[in-house]
C-alpha cells in the first residue's frame, strides 16, 4: 500500500487546497522520528490545526523552534514529498509564528469562553459573582441554573424552576449543555445549564458566568472543552480542612437559607468539594481563598478584563 | 442479547514473530485449538466469520472466508469482516447477529494477522488504511503520529507528566510475564519506558504496541452451553479522521458502545471484575478507562498508580501480549473468559477499537458455573 496519488486524487487535493489556505491555531502537534517513504528523512513535525474558518486540518509545520499549542500558524506552499515516480509534490505546510493565539470568540467552534466559579456551599460564590456582574455588567452576564427542585426562601434570582418532567425533556432533547442530579435525602435536586442561555450571552458579546459545582464543571469542560473555561476555585479561609469546614458551617448558619438537616448534608458535600480541588486540579486555572472579598474581586476582574480585551 | 449465546471453545497461537507460518497456517492453528477445547466436533460449526485487516497488503491474500472454510472437512459457509484494529470484535459481533437471527447455531470466529513479513515502512503505510486516506495521510502522518497528537493534547489539557504515563506500559509488561501466549514476557521498569526511543513525540517505542503475527479463535453456540455467556455485544462508530472531531482526548464511540453494552447486560461498571482494554498506545489505555466510565476525564492514570479490585489488561494488553491487528478483539474475549474462570467472579468486559476510536466494539461476558448445565 502507498499514499494515494493518482491524477484524480491529486486533482481533488488541489481543489481543496484553496480552502486550507488560511491562518490557524495549533491544537496539537507531534514529531515523527521516521516519516513515511518519500518525505524528508529528518524528523517530521505535523500539526492538528484549527483554521480561522473553524475547519480542522493536518499539515506539516515549518519554522524554527519547538511548536507550542495555541501558536498562530500561517499557510505556505512547501515541498511535501517525492512520489515513487520521482515527482516532487507540493502541499500546504503551516509556518509557526511567534504569536500565541489570543482567545478570540469567533474563532472557536464553540464560540467563546465561560467564567466558572466552583466551591463548597457557603464559600461565597454567589456573592462574588453578583458583585462581579455589578462591577463588570458590560462584559459579563450570569447563566441561570435550571433546576427541578422547589423554590425556597433565601434563593436569589439565580434559579429557574421547572418541573422534573420538563427537566427530563430538556435533557433528552439536548437542550442542556451540562446537568447533574445531586442525590439527597431531603429533596429531589436536578441542576443544569441551558445551551440557549449561554449562546444568547455570547451573541450579546458578553462572557457567561456560571456559579457551579464539581459535576457541572466537569460536564461543561467535557462539552465546551477545558480551555474554553476560565475556571476559579473558591476556598474558604482556614489553614486546615477542619477550619475551612467550620468556617462554612458558620456562614451557612448565618445566612439562614437552609434547615439544620440540609446544612449537615451540605457540609458532607463540602468535604467532597474540598477534596475535588486537589484531585481535579487540572479543572482549575486559579484557586482563590475567599478571605478578603475585595482582593478576590480585584484578581478576578483583572482576568476578565484581560480576556475581554482579547 | 436476543439468544442465549455460550462461548464453548477458545484457542490462539502465541503472538510474536512467526517467520515459518503463513496466514492460513496461523488461522488453522488457532481454529484447531478452539475446536479441541469445545464440547462438540468440528462438524457442528455451521458458519465461519473471519477477521482480518491486512491480508491483501501484507500477504497478497484476500478471500480469507473460503480459506478458513477449506480447513474444515464439511466447508461451512464463511464471511470475512474488516474494521481495522476492531476487526476481531466486529467478527464476534457479526457472529452474535448470525446466532441471534437463527441463521447459525454454532459459529467459528477466527481473527488472524501476518505482519512481520514486511518492512516497517510497508506496515506503517498499510496501517494508515485505518485512518482517512485523503484528510490524514497526505500530511505524512503515521498511526503513532495520530496518537502522538492525541497524547500531546491530553498531556496539555490534563497536565499528565511523562513519569506518570510510563506506568501504563510498565504495568502491561509486568502482567504479560504470566501469559504464555504473550509476545513480550519481560518486566520493564517505568524508567526504561521513559528512556526508549521517540517514535512520535511524545510517544516512545515502549508506549506503542508491537508489530505481531498471530491468530485467535472462539466458538460461539446457541446449541451447546458453557459457563461463559455473552451478556452484551455492542458497536458504535465515529468520524474516521480526527480533523472532524471537536475533541480528540475522548472517543465518543467507546462511550456509546459501552453504555449500550452495559444496558444490554443490565449491569453497571461496578460489576466488572476483569477488563481487557485496547491499549494500542499507552495514552489510549487512559482514554479508554475514562470513556468506559471507570475514571473521570484526566484521571485514568490513577488505575495504574494504585492496586484496584478490577484487573486491567491482565494478559499484558496489546502492548506486551502483542497486537496482530484482527486477532486482538478475539484474544481479548479469550483472556476475559479465562480470567473469570480463574477468579470465579461474574462479569468481564472486552474493549476493542479500530483507527483512532472510529469503530468501537464492547463485549460483556457473564460467568456462571450453573449456566453450563441448566
Amino acid at each position: 500500500m502507498r499514499l494515494p496519488d493518482s491524477p484524480a486524487v491529486a486533482a481533488r487535493a488541489i481543489r481543496n487546497r484553496k480552502e486550507r489556505m488560511l491562518p490557524g491555531t495549533l491544537l496539537s502537534f507531534t514529531i515523527i522520528t521516521h516519516p513515511p517513504k518519500g518525505f524528508s528523512d529528518r524528523p517530521h513535525r505535523i500539526g492538528l490545526i484549527e483554521l480561522s474558518d473553524g475547519q480542522r486540518v493536518l499539515g506539516a509545520l515549518t519554522g524554527i523552534g519547538e511548536p507550542v499549542i495555541g501558536q498562530v500558524v500561517l499557510p505556505r506552499m512547501h515541498l511535501s514529498r517525492v512520489n515513487e515516480a520521482g515527482l516532487r509534490l507540493y502541499d500546504i505546510a503551516y509556518e509557526m509564528t511567534e504569536r500565541i493565539a489570543q482567545p478570540k470568540i469567533e474563532m472557536q467552534k464553540f464560540p467563546g469562553y465561560i467564567l466558572a466559579f466552583t466551591g463548597p456551599s457557603g464559600v461565597g460564590k454567589t456573592t462574588v459573582s453578583l458583585l462581579l456582574t455589578k462591577m463588570l455588567g458590560d462584559f459579563t452576564a450570569k447563566v441561570p441554573i435550571v433546576t427541578s427542585r422547589a423554590p425556597k426562601d433565601g434563593d436569589d434570582q439565580e434559579y429557574e424552576y421547572v418541573s422534573q418532567k420538563e427537566f427530563d425533556r430538556l435533557e433528552k432533547s439536548d437542550a442542556l449543555v451540562a446537568w447533574t442530579h445531586l442525590p439527597s435525602d431531603s429533596e429531589q435536586r436536578c441542576y443544569g445549564y441551558r445551551k440557549s442561555d449561554i449562546e444568547t450571552i455570547w451573541e450579546q458579546g458578553k462572557l457567561p458566568v456560571v456559579v457551579t459545582e464539581m459535576h457541572l464543571l466537569r460536564s461543561l469542560a467535557a462539552h465546551f472543552g477545558r480551555r474554553s473555561i476560565l475556571s476559579f476555585g473558591l476556598l474558604p479561609p482556614g489553614a486546615s480542612k477542619r477550619t475551612m469546614l467550620s468556617h462554612l458551617l458558620h456562614r451557612m448558619r448565618a445566612r439562614g437559607r437552609e434547615t439544620d438537616a440540609q446544612i449537615e448534608e451540605r457540609l458532607i458535600n463540602a468535604q467532597a468539594d474540598l477534596d475535588f480541588f486537589t484531585r481535579a486540579s487540572h479543572l482549575f486555572d486559579h484557586i482563590l481563598v475567599n478571605e478578603d472579598l475585595d482582593s478576590v474581586l480585584q484578581v478576578i476582574k483583572g482576568h476578565v478584563l484581560a480576556l475581554s480585551e482579547a | 442479547m436476543q439468544k442465549d449465546i455460550s462461548l464453548i471453545g477458545i484457542g490462539q497461537t502465541k503472538f510474536g514473530e512467526w517467520w515459518s507460518k503463513s496466514l492460513p497456517a496461523l488461522i488453522e492453528e488457532a481454529t484447531d485449538a478452539a475446536i479441541a477445547s469445545a464440547p462438540c466436533s468440528a462438524l457442528d460449526i455451521d458458519f465461519i466469520v473471519v477477521a482480518n485487516m491486512l491480508g491483501e497488503a501484507m500477504s497478497g491474500q484476500a478471500h480469507l472466508g473460503a480459506i478458513a472454510s477449506s480447513l474444515l472437512p464439511h466447508r461451512p459457509p464463511a464471511v470475512r469482516v474488516e474494521a481495522a484494529c476492531a476487526s476481531g470484535s466486529i467478527a464476534m459481533h457479526t457472529a452474535c447477529a448470525l446466532l441471534e437471527s437463527g441463521r447459525a447455531e454454532t459459529v467459528l470466529v477466527v481473527g488472524a494477522e501476518k505482519m512481520t513479513d514486511s518492512s516497517s515502512d510497508e506496515i506503517a503505510s498499510a496501517l494508515m488504511g485505518a485512518a482517512d486516506s485523503e484528510k490524514d495521510a497526505p500530511s505524512g502522518l503515521t498511526f503513532p503520529g495520530i496518537f502522538g497528537l492525541i497524547a500531546k493534547r491530553y498531556m496539555y489539557d490534563f497536565n499528565l507528566t511523562r513519569e506518570r504515563l510510563n506506568l501504563v506500559s510498565a504495568r502491561h509488561h509486568a502482567n504479560a510475564v504470566n501469559n504464555p501466549f504473550a509476545q513480550f514476557r519481560q518486566q520493564m521498569t517505568p524508567q526504561q519506558i521513559g528512556a526508549s526511543t521517540i517514535v512520535a513525540d511524545p510517544l516512545r517505542l515502549l508506549d506503542c504496541s508491537p508489530v505481531s503475527d498471530g491468530a485467535a479463535a472462539c466458538l460461539l453456540s446457541t446449541k451447546h452451553r458453557s459457563d461463559i455467556r455473552i451478556a452484551g455485544s455492542q458497536t458504535s462508530t465515529d468520524t474516521v479522521s480526527i480533523t472532524d472531531r471537536p475533541i480528540i482526548t475522548s472517543f465518543g464511540a467507546t462511550k456509546d458502545a459501552t453504555q449500550r453494552a452495559l444496558d444490554e447486560a443490565n449491569i453497571s461498571t461496578s460489576d466488572i471484575a476483569h477488563l481487557e482494554l485496547h491499549d494500542c498506545f499507552s495514552i489510549a489505555a487512559l482514554i479508554a478507562l475514562e470513556d468506559l466510565g471507570f475514571a473521570e476525564p484526566g484521571e485514568g492514570i490513577q488505575w495504574y498508580e494504585q492496586e484496584q479490585s478490577m484487573t486491567v489488561n491482565q494478559s499484558g494488553g496489546l502492548k506486551a501480549c502483542g497486537h496482530p491487528v484482527a486477532a486482538t478483539g478475539i484474544k481479548q474475549i479469550i483472556d476475559v473468559s479465562k480470567q473469570l474462570q480463574a477468579s470465579g467472579r461474574r462479569y468481564g468486559l472486552a474493549h476493542n477499537f479500530g483507527g483512532a476510536g472510529a469503530t468501537c466494539c464492547v463485549h460483556i461476558l457473564h460467568h456462571s458455573p450453573e449456566h453450563a448445565t441448566t
